[in-house]
């Protein structure tokens, strides 16, 4: 059993999700390969119950700033069965994310979180163009007709980063010894601060557990009769 | 007055050309019912139940087409037509009719209006489409006298916060309203008090049967009779998706001392107040408990006044497309200074069904309801015992599609 996420809910790297644009993608990769001397580190999130915690957000930066984000990409976050997918997205700074809505009915996307705010007015298909996201945060998305529509895309100015899997692990290789700040999110998240973590990283391999103060907060409830209003 | 009624309902059925696909429903629930129920409220009876003993075996539970047409961005007109399989005064009625008015929200905060026929937002349970309940076939004695006597004819205003998108836990509603043409609203209570059913009283039609009498009431309550509208005002606060709480307090403001000749009714002056909680857990089991208490009063020469009040719990639980739901009710009405005046009664019934969504189109339920009521004027009118155990056990199978143009 895997903490965190109920059954059904889908959570992508932009990695998987890219349609449009594959080259950036290989240049995302070639960012991961093993460079000089390079060592890996392998997070492992576990809830407070030590379940692991599946589809936890994980990001990577050189603790001295000066470091370079990951290369953009053209992701996408379509719209189906009257949910978001995948529900959570991560994507580097200055990335595109394209908003299909693959539904028969018609959908209306908004966003007010600081990091990003937009609408795309009521639509069906693929009448709009990507949407782009310039500044790190966490952009949490609804629908204005479906208010049980809920998703994020993480936004990050961090070089490496990706999900933990369902034990919760996620792995990076090629990092050039040093420092680094290790940060994980959530959408279920309760702590009362943010998990950080600063590792240094001088033999290879290198760990970093997470182990969360808090329960997690309740997942969405899932798999409703289509003949539920809400 | 009743031109104005219906200019108001005709608001939701005028289209401004189409720039989106109109979303459509129908469907069809037939019903096999065996039943010990007396006669029926719907035959101007005391019995509790919708299909009494005279009605069973195959029952039309009801026919039910919807429409939902976007006009523009931020309109939508939604329409409910129905046909329910009793002498109603129209073969196919409105239930609901109404125009929303849904800008986008911003910075955590959304409004929304709607304009029309429509039901307040005060049943955690009718949450299915048609305001229907999806946990029993038969709903609660609150949301069956809300589905026989009340429904807003106004406008209707909510503002929202969403907190959940902006990374809190809690969202928070607010709803006024103000409505005409309900100033009937409390003659059925004062009729024959609560009862169990999911007959939905249609926008032009009235509550069963033609009345045999002809000098009683046309049980036509979609009326405007003293010029004075009503209002409510409520509040809902959500926590992430698993528990809502929702308040209001309704008044209809009708003048008790007018009376209709042509409806051969009063305007019966109801004011309640309406608590409900739902809570549903991981595991798929859900907590429902609502409560109403209200009064209406009427004064043809002196003033009658009718208290009444209703709780219901319910527990159900989902598994994958079944749902099993088992509910309590509780009910009153005492007629102040008349304990054995007419709806003067109190009762309590349990619930139990079983539903399985086969697919988007089937849906199967099967229901056991058993009342118990006792009611003086069972007596005073009919010469049946004032006490009464009803029980019914109902089979449904529902037949929908789906689809736009």
């Amino acid at each position: 059993m895997v903490a965190g996420l109920p059954s059904g809910t889908e959570v992508a790297h932009p990695a998987l999700t890219i349609r449009a644009n594959p080259l950036p993608l290989m240049v995302a990769l070639l960012a991961l390969a093993p460079v000089v001397s390079a060592a890996s580190l392998k997070v492992s999130v576990a809830a407070r119950d030590g379940r692991a915690l599946a589809g936890a957000v994980v990001t990577v930066e050189p603790e001295n700033t000066g470091f370079a984000p990951a290369p953009p990409v053209h992701a996408v976050m379509d719209q189906l069965n009257l949910a978001f997918v995948p529900r959570v997205l991560v994507v580097p700074v200055h990335s595109s994310v394209q908003f299909p809505n693959s539904d028969a009915v018609s959908h209306q996307v908004y966003s007010f979180s600081s990091a990003r705010q937009f609408q795309l007015p009521l639509y069906r298909g693929k009448p709009y163009p990507p949407v782009r996201f310039d500044q790190a945060g966490v952009v949490t998305l609804g629908c204005n007709i479906h208010d049980n529509m809920l998703a994020y895309i993480v936004v990050t100015a961090a070089p490496y980063f990706g999900l933990a899997d369902e034990h919760g692990e996620w792995t990076v290789d090629g990092l050039v010894n040093g420092r680094y700040r290790v940060r994980v999110w959530h959408p279920l998240l309760n702590e009362p601060e943010e998990p950080v973590r600063v590792i240094d990283v001088n033999a290879d391999p290198v760990s970093a557990e997470f182990r969360l103060a808090k329960p997690l907060r309740p997942a969405p409830l899932d798999g409703k009769p289509r003949s539920w209003n809400y | 007055m009743e031109l104005l009624k219906r200019i108001v309902i005709g608001c939701a059925l005028l289209g401004v050309g189409p720039a989106f696909a109109a979303e459509w429903e129908m469907s069809l629930d037939l019903r096999v019912v065996g039943s010990d129920g007396r006669q029926s409220f719907l035959e101007d009876g005391q019995g509790k139940l919708r299909f009494d003993e005279d009605h069973q075996g195959i029952q039309l539970g009801r026919l039910r087409a919807a429409l939902t047409q976007p006009l523009g961005e931020v309109f939508a007109a939604h329409v409910e037509a129905s046909r329910w399989d009793d002498d109603d005064k129209n073969p196919v009625d409105l239930t609901e009719a109404y125009v929303e008015f849904r800008p986008y929200p911003r910075d955590g905060w959304r409004t929304r209006m709607r304009l029309g026929a429509f039901y307040p937002p005060m049943s955690l349970e009718s949450r299915a489409t048609g305001w229907e309940t999806p946990y029993t076939i038969t709903p609660s004695a609150i949301s069956s006298w809300i589905g026989e006597e009340i429904r807003t004819i106004g406008l209707e205003a909510q503002l929202d916060w969403l907190g959940t998108r902006k990374g809190h836990d809690f969202d928070f509603q607010l709803t006024g309203a103000i409505f005409g043409w309900n100033d009937p609203a409390g003659t059925m209570l004062a009729k024959h008090g609560f009862a169990l059913h999911d007959r939905q009283t249609t926008l032009f039609g009235r509550v069963g049967e033609v009345q045999s009498d002809p000098t009683k009431t046309k049980k036509e309550l979609f009326h405007e009779l003293d010029d004075r509208p009503g209002f409510y005002v409520g509040g809902q606060v959500r926590y992430l998706d698993r528990a809502v709480l929702n308040l209001l307090h309704y008044d209809n403001r009708a003048d008790p001392t007018v009376r209709s000749d042509e409806l051969r009714d009063m305007a019966w002056d109801t004011t309640f107040d309406a608590a409900a909680l739902r809570i549903e857990t991981a595991g798929e089991w859900t907590v429902l408990l609502q409560a109403l208490d209200g009064r209406t009063i009427i004064s043809p020469s002196r003033t009658l006044t009718w208290e009444f009040d209703s709780q219901s719990a319910l527990l159900a639980k989902r598994l994958q497309r079944h749902l099993l739901g088992l509910r309590y009710d509780a009910f009153a009405v005492t007629m102040l200074g008349r304990p054995t005046g007419p709806g003067s009664e109190d009762g309590d019934a349990w619930t139990l069904a079983w539903s399985f969504e086969k697919d988007e189109h089937w849906r199967f339920a099967v229901e056991w309801l058993r009342v118990e009521s006792n009611v003086p004027r069972r007596a005073v009118d009919l010469g049946e015992t004032p006490f009464a155990t009803e029980s019914k056990l109902e089979f449904s199978a529902r037949y929908s599609l789906h689809g736009r143009y």
